[in-house]
């Protein structure tokens, strides 16, 4: 039995275009080992954002076999994909994607209400807990419209471990943000892959040999290259 | 709170707070409009029931030759079946009302009778009156012009004074100032003033059950009384327990009550509408709570949620004043009926339905849009990128090539769903509105145009018949009378298969009545629109035109039919050669008379001064022929108005209502349209277009839209028109009303329809051009 988080076996994407079939991946094999942090780079356009999808169940792939968390993902239907991701999966986006009418703790507290994975007398002080872990404890009853672009980040990623999911995803997590700020941000990644937690980023960035345990580098949708640190 | 979805919609609420206004507004409004109807209906209904029934209508009356007799009435009373009897009198007599006459009617009732059956209450001095004295029906004391005494012309020409000692309340009456008659209450000592015979001719009786058996009762007992030696001129049992109005106030309040629910339906629409557009913007944040763990259902009643706070704010905002505006609804309707409305309270369940309808209709008709959206999955939600291009095959070319209006148009098309939407919004308020308003124009020209055929300007009725030689001839000599026509009308009711039908006639003799009429050959006092067949013709023998009453009680028949008629207590089989359209009349048949022993129990003159009439009847006296009553044809039209202006009225405001909430539509879809491209703006501002050129954008953009929807309203209001006119007109005067469109409620219409339009845009294009090109480049 594979001891893998995740285990990507050929996987295809074609989008139907009206210049004609688009493929999107050919073909990629992957596997993420818990506590491993990968970091899946390549020009726009080379399938990174698509892989990311598959793993998080957004998309199906076209061929192939995408076991996420010990669930065939491909195979659920799309009634319970939303738990299913809610409980197996954290993701952080670009534009960290906060719901601007609630606060900084309320929207951490969200994945809990909508899992119901802890009581709720337990929700806040979770939450809380997570802020303080990114360091933006004090800004927990703000809206996110008053923080900056990397407490923003922060709050998101908090908000992606709130039901302490063994996957996260990060779709360049660190694209809007200075360098400082990326720093920062991959340093919880790297934090959270030493307390178990598969992490999967997509970045269009090349150097992140000093954080990833491995990088996979694509192109035209395959895996053309890939290295270990 | 620790469940943040709820933290969420109450946020969402508060900050679409101009939108969440604009549907609770709208579902607030048409809730008014519901719980107004239904209350109204409720209330008067139920009111006019128990009013009714206190008065212990009687079941069946029978016309008796030379009166009933109290030995006689034993007799009736121990008959089975019969529950219980009254004999009582009713007279046809005149008032003198400043330089006019009013046709009274006096109800005759003896001192000691117990009152058990046509009860009435009195509201002021005590029965019974002397023989000088007289009550009045507190409705008749306007129509009778008030004051303490009235002079009473019987039909034998003799006047009486009486002391007004009294006012009672007859709930079983039509109104006075509708039918435009006086009514008194007096003993037989009081007609006897008048020179007149007490002849209790009217038995009453009692029966219980049903109306089949309240007719085979009545009938047995008139067959009885025949078999005794009796005479019986016609038997008539009106509709057990309900009112001579009930059924038109039923149907029209239903009408009523469809018209609000309409208004719902588009209030509904409206918050699905806007739901639509707000959704749109909240579709990445859909796509985040899915990213999240949030299941479709979790969000389907998230923003379930969202409606449901809608509906009940707006059913908190309507549910005082729709009770509020059914209450004074039901005051206008008790009016319509002559009752008082004794217990205003509103049953529960009405409170009920109205809460079901405002926090159902919305949640149904949102349910849809809202699923889609719920469904949405996450990859198409992530992808979602604001309003969509469109469609557009080829760029929008408008006459003249004015570039902004191609814009405005081309921008109203983009959203095709929200613009088929928001035009089918407008559309339904504006076809209600110029729907009321051609109904409401179709009523008043048809009653104009039925008046006009009426070439007389009064009817004066005779206290009895006379060979009509010997009435037309003093009148011919009257100065000011141009023309005179006699005509003799008799009651008469249906004869089917050997059996005196049973008459739905009520006590007042007009609701439900139907006459024989016999005309001059060559008649030209009236000129009734043929329906079918033909107008009657000099010559004709022993056929008849019923206009479309008698029609209805015959069952119809076509021209060629024989219908039977009994008139006094005699049989005349007529042929059916014509059904005419009368407007303001009773049913009636028409025939022929015989010119050689010509009757007259009429007279109609046309006269150019109105003093013409008292000369008239001054004439006719100093010929020892005495006048029962006079009635003006412009009588006859306040009486016709009077049964429906109300109606008519009120169907106006629910129109008015309908034009409220389709503009409230448009105004929520153009602030939508703003919000939606808030950063297309700012790109049009980067380019060069300044802020009057985003505002005329859009205000261009509403007005295409409002356009569309006025000039579609139009066409819409047309098929609707006709469906009302054709209730309405069946209900008042037993036909359709014609079509008969208000130009100039289209026109207001249309002018309306674009003026909120441009009303509801300014506010969403105010705003929009007031955005600073960083506000909207940087709107996420």
């Amino acid at each position: 039995m594979s001891t893998e988080v995740i285990d990507v076996q050929g996987a295809a994407k074609s989008y139907r275009t009206p210049a004609g079939e688009f493929p999107a991946l050919r073909g990629v094999d992957l596997s993420v080992a818990p506590g491993e942090f990968v970091a899946v780079t390549g020009r726009s356009g080379s399938g990174k954002s698509t892989l990311l999808n598959l793993l998080a169940g957004i998309d199906r792939p076209t061929s192939g076999r995408i076991r996420v968390a010990g669930t065939e993902v491909h195979t659920l239907p799309e009634s319970r994909l939303s738990s299913w991701r809610g409980r197996n999966v954290g993701m952080v986006f670009q534009f960290f994607q906060l719901l601007p009418t609630l606060t900084v703790a309320e929207n951490v507290m969200l994945p809990m209400d909508f899992c119901a994975t802890r009581p709720p007398r337990e929700r806040r002080p979770r939450a809380m807990e997570l802020l303080d872990l990114v360091g933006i404890a004090d800004h927990a009853d703000k809206m996110p419209s008053a923080l900056s672009g990397g407490q923003q980040q922060r709050a998101a990623i908090a908000r992606a471990l709130a039901n302490d999911p063994p996957v996260l995803l990060a779709d360049e997590p660190t694209g809007n943000l200075d360098s400082a700020t990326t720093d920062v941000i991959l340093s919880m990644f790297t934090a959270r892959a030493a307390a178990g937690t598969a992490i999967v980023m997509v970045t269009h960035e090349r150097d992140l040999s000093g954080w990833a345990h491995r990088q996979v580098h694509l192109a035209d949708g395959r895996v053309v290259a890939e290295a270990a640190r | 709170m620790s469940r943040p979805r709820y933290t969420k919609v109450w946020r969402d609420l508060r900050r679409a707070g101009g939108r969440i206004v604009l549907m609770t507004t709208a579902v607030a409004v048409s809730l008014i409009a519901v719980g107004a109807m239904l209350t109204a209906r409720t209330v008067a209904t139920r009111e006019a029931a128990a009013e009714y029934a206190a008065t212990r209508p009687a079941s069946a009356t029978l016309d008796v030759a030379g009166g009933v007799g109290r030995a006689l009435l034993d007799q009736v009373r121990a008959r089975p079946g019969i529950a219980d009897a009254a004999a009582r009198q009713t007279v046809t007599a005149r008032v003198r009302v400043g330089d006019a006459w009013r046709k009274m009617l006096l109800f005759v009732v003896d001192a000691d009778d117990p009152l058990r059956i046509a009860r009435f209450d009195v509201e002021r001095g005590a029965w019974p009156p002397p023989a000088d004295g007289i009550m009045l029906e507190r409705s008749a004391l306007a129509v009778l012009g008030g004051g303490d005494a009235v002079n009473v012309t019987a039909s034998n020409g003799r006047t009486g004074r009486f002391a007004v000692t009294g006012v009672v309340h007859d709930a079983a009456l039509a109104p006075a100032s509708q039918e435009r008659t006086g009514y008194g209450y007096l003993t037989p000592a009081g007609l006897a003033r008048l020179g007149l015979t007490p002849e209790p001719d009217r038995l009453k009786l009692v029966v219980a059950g049903d109306q089949s058996t309240v007719d085979a009762r009545a009938r047995e007992t008139a067959e009885w009384l025949t078999a005794g030696g009796h005479t019986v001129h016609g038997v008539s049992a009106p509709p057990i327990g309900r009112h001579p109005h009930q059924s038109q106030v039923d149907s029209v309040t239903l009408l009523f009550l469809g018209f609000a629910a309409a208004a719902l339906l588009l209030a509904a629409v409206v918050v699905a509408t806007t739901l639509g557009g707000m959704l749109a913007q909240q579709t990445r944040q859909i796509g985040v709570l899915k990213t999240l763990g949030a299941t479709t259902a979790q969000i389907l009643g998230t923003y379930l949620l969202l409606v449901l706070a809608v509906g009940a704010a707006a059913l908190a905002m309507a549910a005082a004043p729709s009770v509020l505006a059914g209450v004074a609804l039901t005051g206008l309707l008790s009016d319509m009926l002559n009752l008082d409305i004794a217990d205003t309270s509103v049953p529960g369940w009405v409170f009920a339905a109205l809460a079901a309808a405002g926090l159902g209709t919305p949640l149904l008709v949102a349910l849809v849009p809202l699923t889609r959206a719920a469904r949405t999955t996450v990859r198409a939600a992530l992808d979602h990128r604001g309003v969509a291009s469109g469609t557009a095959k080829r760029p929008i070319r408008v006459p003249g090539g004015n570039r902004l209006l191609a814009l405005a148009v081309g921008n109203a098309l983009r959203r095709r769903g929200r613009l088929v939407l928001t035009v089918a919004l407008l559309t339904a308020g504006g076809a209600l509105f110029t729907g009321g308003l051609n109904t409401a124009n179709a009523w008043e020209t048809w009653v104009h145009d039925g008046m006009a055929r009426r070439a007389y300007d009064a009817e004066i009725v005779l206290a009895r018949s006379s060979p009509a030689d010997r009435v037309t001839g003093p009148l011919r000599g009257v100065a000011g009378v141009t023309s005179v026509e006699p005509l003799d009308a008799r009651p008469a009711v249906p004869v089917g298969g050997g059996r005196v039908e049973v008459a739905r006639t009520y006590p007042d003799g007009g609701h439900g009545a139907l006459s024989l009429v016999a005309l001059p050959a060559g008649s030209r006092m009236t000129d009734f629109e043929v329906l079918r067949g033909r107008a009657l013709r000099e010559g004709d023998r022993g056929v008849t035109v019923l206009n479309q009453g008698a029609a209805t009680r015959f069952g119809d028949p076509a021209p060629g039919e024989r219908v039977t008629l009994r008139v006094e207590g005699k049989d005349v089989t007529l042929q059916v050669v014509g059904v005419v359209a009368e407007v303001g009349g009773p049913a009636a048949a028409y025939t022929p008379a015989d010119a050689a022993a010509a009757v007259a129990s009429a007279v109609r003159l046309v006269y150019g001064d109105p003093g013409t009439l008292g000369r008239a009847e001054q004439a006719l006296a100093a010929a020892g022929i005495p006048v029962q009553t006079v009635i003006p044809t412009e009588e006859l039209r306040t009486a016709v108005d009077g049964h429906v202006l109300i109606l008519i009225r009120t169907l106006v405001v629910l129109a008015g209502l309908m034009a409220l909430v389709g503009a409230l539509g448009l105004a929520s879809a153009m602030g939508i349209a703003v919000t939606e491209r808030t950063r297309e703006f700012g790109v049009m501002q980067t380019i060069g277009a300044t802020a009057r050129t985003v505002r005329l954008t859009l205000i261009l953009e509403g007005l295409a839209i409002g356009l569309a929807g006025s000039l579609l309203a139009l066409i819409a209001g047309v098929p609707l028109a006709a469906y009302v006119g054709d209730l309405l007109g069946v209900l008042s005067f037993g036909l359709p009303l014609p079509l008969d469109l208000s130009l100039t409620g289209m026109a207001g219409w249309t002018a309306l329809g674009l003026a909120a339009a441009a009303a509801a845009t300014s506010v969403a294009a105010r705003r929009a051009s007031r955005l600073t090109v960083k506000d909207t480049l940087t709107y996420e």
